[in-house]
C-alpha cells in the first residue's frame, strides 16, 4: 500500500514540477488571513481511492481538475458572452471589456447571423442586432476585432449550424492582421445536436450538419492547430430546463455522437480529441453543481481512454467552460441576482471550470448595460482575488458530501448514457425526441413546484414586492436594422461579383460530394465578401433544411 | 360544452421554447386544446394557422427582443384575413416600458417573466367565454357569527349544554374582536365578544343587543366571486379581501344591499379547508 502510495502522489508531484516550470504559481506561498501557509493540496491517506477514482489533479480520471497546479498558477479565463446592434458598437464594448481586465472574448451574434440569413432576408425582420451583434460579410467582421490584435486575444463564438462561415471569417481577420492560422486561439460552439435538442438555432438536417463539423475539425487540426474546433454545451440543455445530471449525460452523449461521426470519417481519435471544448451551466444547488463538474470529468475520461482507447492524455481531458444560469434569475428585485450569480460562478470555479461567464443582473429583463455587465465581471474577480478559494486546488475533495453526490451523479450520468445507447446513439435519440421530453417533463414539474410554492424562489413566489423598480435597461436601435440593411446592399454592390459566383458555386460542387472537405471553399467565397446568407442559402439548396 | 382552443405560436427566430411549452401543457391541463407551431414562423403563417385552426385565442412567445416589430405584425395580419377578432396575447422577455405600446397595438394582455400558468389559464377563460361562470358556487356556511358581551359567560351554553366542542380561540385584531370556534357538523359557530369601544361588535350590540351578527359563506376564489357580486350590483363593507380568523381571506356584503343579512365571504388558507 505504501508503495503505491509514494508512487501515485510521487507522481504527481513530478508533473508539478514540470508545470511550474511553464506556469509558475501566482505567489511564492499562499496563506490565509491569519497567516498559515495553505498547501497546494490536501488529500487522503488512502491512496487506493485516488488510484481509483480522484486521480491527483492533472491525472486520470481527473475528478480533482485536468491541471497539476490548477488556479495557484493561473486564474480560470475570465470570459463575457457580449455582443448586441453593430459590429462597431460591440467592438467598443470588447474594448472596454478587456480595459476592465477581462482575459478572452466571447461573441454573440443575433439570430440571422445564427441561422444564416443575411439582415435583409424577410426572416430577419425584428431580430437584426438584438440577441447579439449582426454579421453579414467579411466587413462586419473586420469592424468587429478592429484594434483588437488577434494572436494576443482568445475568442469564442457562439455560432453553430454556419460555425464553419464564422471561423473562415475569423481567419480571414487574423490573416489581413498578418496573423498566422497556428496562432489563433479560440472556440467555436458548432454544437448542433443541443440545437435540435434546447436552443432551436438549426439550418439543415441532422446528416450533412455533422458532415460539416467534422469538415472542421478535419480543416483546424491540420491549419488552425491551438482552436477548440466544438464546444460540446449543456448550458442550453439546462436553460430549457433539464436537471444537472440530464444537462451532464446528454452533453456527453452528444459528444459522444461528435467522436463517433469524425472516426466514421476517418480522422485518429488523438488527432481531434484534445481540441474537444465543454460548456456547462452553474445553477443554485451549490454542492450539486459541483460534484455535477467533477463527476462530468470522471466520466468523460473513462469514456475516452476505455471505450474509445485514446493514447493521448489530452484527449481524456474534459475541459469547460461555464456560464452561470440565466433561467434561475428574476426579472423581479434583479439586484438579488447579482447574489445567485456569485454562488453559482463559486461553484464553477470550485468544480475546477478552465473559463467563465457571469450573468447580468438585468438579463431576464434585456440584454446587459454597461454598468450591469462590469458588476458581472467584478464578481468573478473578487471570487479570484479576494475569497481565496483559489489557492488550493479542488478544495472541497474529500468532503463526504461533495465525494457521495460525485459518485452518485457519476452513475446517473452512466445510466442515462446507457439509455441512450440503447436507443441507437445521440443523433436518434435527438431525432425521436427523446431527451427533448426528458427535459420538458423536467421542466412542467418545475414550473409547478414554483407554482405551488414547493420550490420558493426569493423575490419570485416568496418575499415579494408590491411594487416593482424598473432599472435601466439597454435599448438596441430600432434605426440599425435598416442601417445594417443598407450596408450588406453595400457590400453586395462593391465587391467583384462574378468572384462570388464562382465561389459559391465551387461550395456546391464540393456539397455535392460527399468526401470534399467545405471549408476551404466557404473561406474562398468569404474572403470574397460573399455573405453569411449566400453561402447558407447555396447549403440550404443542397443540404435541406431541418424543420424541428 | 366546445372546449377552448387556444395557439401558442413562436414568431421570428427565437429559440427559447421552454416557456412556450411549458404554457402549452399547462393550458392542456387546464382542459383546453392547445396547438403549437413550433419555432420560426411568420406573422402572415401564424395568422394563417390560427384562422385554419379556428382558435378562440392566440398566446405569442417571444425572448429574442423582436417583439415590438413582430406581435403587432401578427394583429395586422389577422386583421387582413378578417379574423382581428382572435383575441391574442402574449409574454416572453418583454420590458415593461414597451407594454403600453404593445396593448395599443392590440396585444390584450402581456404576461412577463414570473408569471403563473394559472393566472393565464385564468385569463383565457374570462377572455374567452366570459358569459360561463366557471365560480363554484359557495360550499357551504363556514360559521355563522354571534356577537356576545362576553364569550366566558355565555360559553358554558355551548359546551356543557349542548356538548359542543371548542376548537380555539383567538384575537381577530383587524376586528377588534375576541372569538371562540365551536365545531358543529361541516360548520361552525363563531361566537364574537368585542375587545373595544371601536369593535363593529360592540356598535353591534349597542344597537341591536347580543344575537346573531353574521352568516359566513365559504368561497373558493373570493376575489371571482367579489367581482361578480359587484358587477351584479351589490356592494362591500370592505373592497378588497382582508385577513380573518385562522388566516383565511374574509369579506363582508354590506347588509343594505343584502335585504338584512350581513354576510361573511370567506376563503380559507390554502390546506385548511374541512
Amino acid at each position: 500500500m505504501d508503495e503505491i502510495k509514494g508512487s501515485s502522489k510521487q507522481r504527481w508531484m513530478n508533473s508539478v514540477d514540470s508545470t511550474l516550470k511553464r506556469f509558475p504559481e501566482r505567489k511564492d506561498t499562499f496563506t490565509t488571513s491569519s497567516n498559515v501557509e495553505i498547501d497546494r493540496i490536501y488529500d487522503s491517506s488512502n491512496d487506493q481511492y485516488y488510484e481509483e477514482k480522484l486521480g491527483y489533479p492533472g491525472e486520470y480520471p481527473y475528478t480533482r481538475g485536468i491541471q497539476p497546479t490548477m488556479y495557484r498558477s493561473r486564474f480560470w479565463t475570465m470570459r463575457q458572452y457580449a455582443g448586441f446592434g453593430s459590429a462597431e458598437e460591440t467592438n467598443k464594448r470588447f474594448r472596454y471589456l478587456l480595459e476592465q481586465g477581462q482575459t478572452g472574448l466571447s461573441v454573440a451574434f443575433d439570430l440571422p447571423t445564427q441561422i444564416g440569413y443575411d439582415s435583409d432576408d424577410p426572416m430577419s425582420e425584428g431580430e437584426v442586432g438584438k440577441v447579439g451583434v449582426a454579421i453579414d460579410s467579411l466587413k462586419d467582421m473586420e469592424k468587429l476585432f478592429d484594434q483588437i490584435p488577434l494572436d494576443q486575444v482568445s475568442t469564442s463564438m457562439t455560432i453553430n449550424a454556419p460555425a464553419s462561415v464564422l471561423l473562415c471569417m475569423y481567419m480571414a481577420v487574423g490573416e489581413k492582421q498578418g496573423v498566422p492560422l497556428e496562432k489563433l486561439t479560440g472556440t467555436i460552439q458548432n454544437d448542433i445536436l443541443k440545437e435540435y435538442i434546447a436552443r432551436g438555432t438549426y439550418i439543415y438536417p441532422p446528416k450533412p450538419s455533422m458532415r460539416l463539423i467534422t469538415n472542421i475539425f478535419e480543416y483546424c487540426q491540420q491549419n488552425v492547430p491551438k482552436f477548440n474546433t466544438i464546444s460540446i454545451s449543456g448550458y442550453h440543455i439546462r436553460e430549457a430546463g433539464s436537471t444537472a445530471v440530464q444537462e451532464a449525460a446528454f452533453t456527453i452523449a452528444n459528444g459522444m455522437a461528435y467522436v463517433d461521426a469524425a472516426l466514421e470519417s476517418g480522422l485518429a481519435i488523438d488527432d481531434f480529441a484534445p481540441r474537444l471544448a465543454f460548456f456547462f451551466n452553474a445553477h443554485n444547488n451549490f454542492f450539486e453543481e459541483v460534484a455535477k463538474f467533477r463527476a462530468a470529468r470522471r466520466v468523460w475520461a473513462k469514456i475516452m481512454k476505455e471505450h474509445y482507447q485514446a493514447k493521448n492524455p489530452k484527449s481524456w481531458k474534459l475541459r469547460f467552460h461555464t456560464q452561470t444560469g440565466g433561467s434561475t434569475l428574476t426579472a423581479q428585485q434583479p439586484d438579488n441576482n447579482i447574489v445567485r450569480v456569485t454562488m453559482q460562478a463559486l461553484a464553477a470555479v470550485l468544480g475546477g471550470t478552465q473559463s467563465l461567464h457571469t450573468n447580468s443582473r438585468d438579463e431576464a429583463l434585456s440584454l446587459p448595460t454597461e454598468d450591469s455587465a462590469r458588476i458581472a465581471l467584478r464578481t468573478q474577480q473578487i471570487i479570484a482575488n479576494e475569497s481565496g478559494v483559489a489557492d488550493t486546488i479542488d478544495p472541497l475533495g474529500g468532503s463526504y458530501y461533495v465525494e457521495a453526490l460525485t459518485d452518485q451523479i457519476e452513475e446517473e450520468i452512466n445510466k442515462y448514457l446507457e439509455r441512450i445507447k440503447e436507443i441507437g446513439g445521440a443523433v436518434k435519440a435527438v431525432e425521436e425526441g427523446y431527451m427533448q421530453r426528458e427535459i420538458h417533463h423536467n421542466a412542467y414539474e418545475t414550473q409547478k413546484r414554483i407554482e405551488t410554492q414547493e420550490e420558493i424562489i426569493v423575490g419570485l413566489n416568496k418575499y415579494t414586492l408590491d411594487e416593482e423598480v424598473n432599472p435601466d435597461l439597454l435599448k438596441v436601435d430600432e434605426e440599425l436594422e435598416k442601417e445594417q440593411v443598407k450596408q450588406v446592399q453595400q457590400v453586395r454592390n462593391e465587391r467583384d461579383d462574378q468572384e462570388v459566383k464562382v465561389a459559391l458555386e465551387q461550395i456546391r460542387t464540393a456539397a455535392k460530394s460527399d468526401d470534399e472537405n467545405l471549408i476551404p471553399h466557404i473561406l474562398k467565397a468569404v474572403k470574397d465578401y460573399a455573405t453569411i446568407g449566400e453561402i447558407c442559402n447555396v447549403l440550404r439548396d443542397e443540404f435541406g433544411e431541418y424543420t424541428g | 360544452m366546445r372546449k377552448i382552443r387556444v395557439l401558442i405560436a413562436k414568431p421570428g427566430l427565437d429559440g427559447h421554447d421552454r416557456g412556450a411549452l411549458v404554457i402549452a401543457q399547462a393550458l392542456r391541463d387546464h382542459g383546453m386544446e392547445v396547438i403549437y407551431t413550433g419555432l420560426r414562423q411568420s406573422p402572415v403563417q401564424i395568422a394563417q394557422a390560427a384562422i385554419q385552426e379556428d382558435v378562440d385565442v392566440i398566446g405569442l412567445s417571444s425572448l429574442s427582443g423582436a417583439h415590438k416589430a413582430l406581435f403587432p405584425k401578427v394583429i395586422e395580419a389577422l386583421e387582413q384575413r378578417h379574423a382581428g377578432d382572435i383575441p391574442v396575447v402574449a409574454g416572453g422577455v418583454i420590458p415593461s416600458e414597451d407594454i403600453p405600446f404593445l396593448l395599443e397595438k392590440g396585444v390584450k394582455k402581456i404576461f412577463t417573466s414570473g408569471s403563473s400558468t394559472e393566472s393565464l389559464a385564468e385569463y383565457i377563460k374570462q377572455l374567452v367565454q366570459p358569459n360561463v361562470d366557471p365560480i363554484p358556487a359557495p360550499k357551504k356556511i363556514a360559521h355563522i357569527g354571534i356577537a356576545v358581551k362576553s364569550i366566558d359567560s355565555v360559553l358554558s351554553l355551548y359546551t356543557d349544554s349542548l356538548d359542543l366542542e371548542i376548537e380555539n380561540i383567538e384575537d381577530v385584531e383587524s376586528e377588534g374582536v375576541k372569538v371562540a370556534f365551536l365545531k358543529i357538523g361541516e360548520s361552525r359557530i363563531e361566537l364574537l365578544e368585542p375587545v373595544d369601544q371601536s369593535s363593529p361588535i360592540q356598535q353591534f350590540i349597542a344597537k341591536k343587543g347580543e344575537g346573531i351578527h353574521h352568516i359566513a359563506l365559504e368561497v373558493e376564489d373570493i376575489h371571482a366571486r367579489m367581482e361578480k357580486l359587484k358587477k351584479n350590483g351589490f356592494s362591500f363593507i370592505n373592497d378588497q379581501p382582508k385577513e380573518g380568523a385562522h388566516k383565511s381571506q374574509i369579506a363582508f356584503l354590506h347588509p343594505k344591499s343584502s335585504h338584512g343579512v350581513l354576510y361573511e365571504l370567506c376563503q380559507p388558507e390554502k390546506g385548511r379547508e374541512n
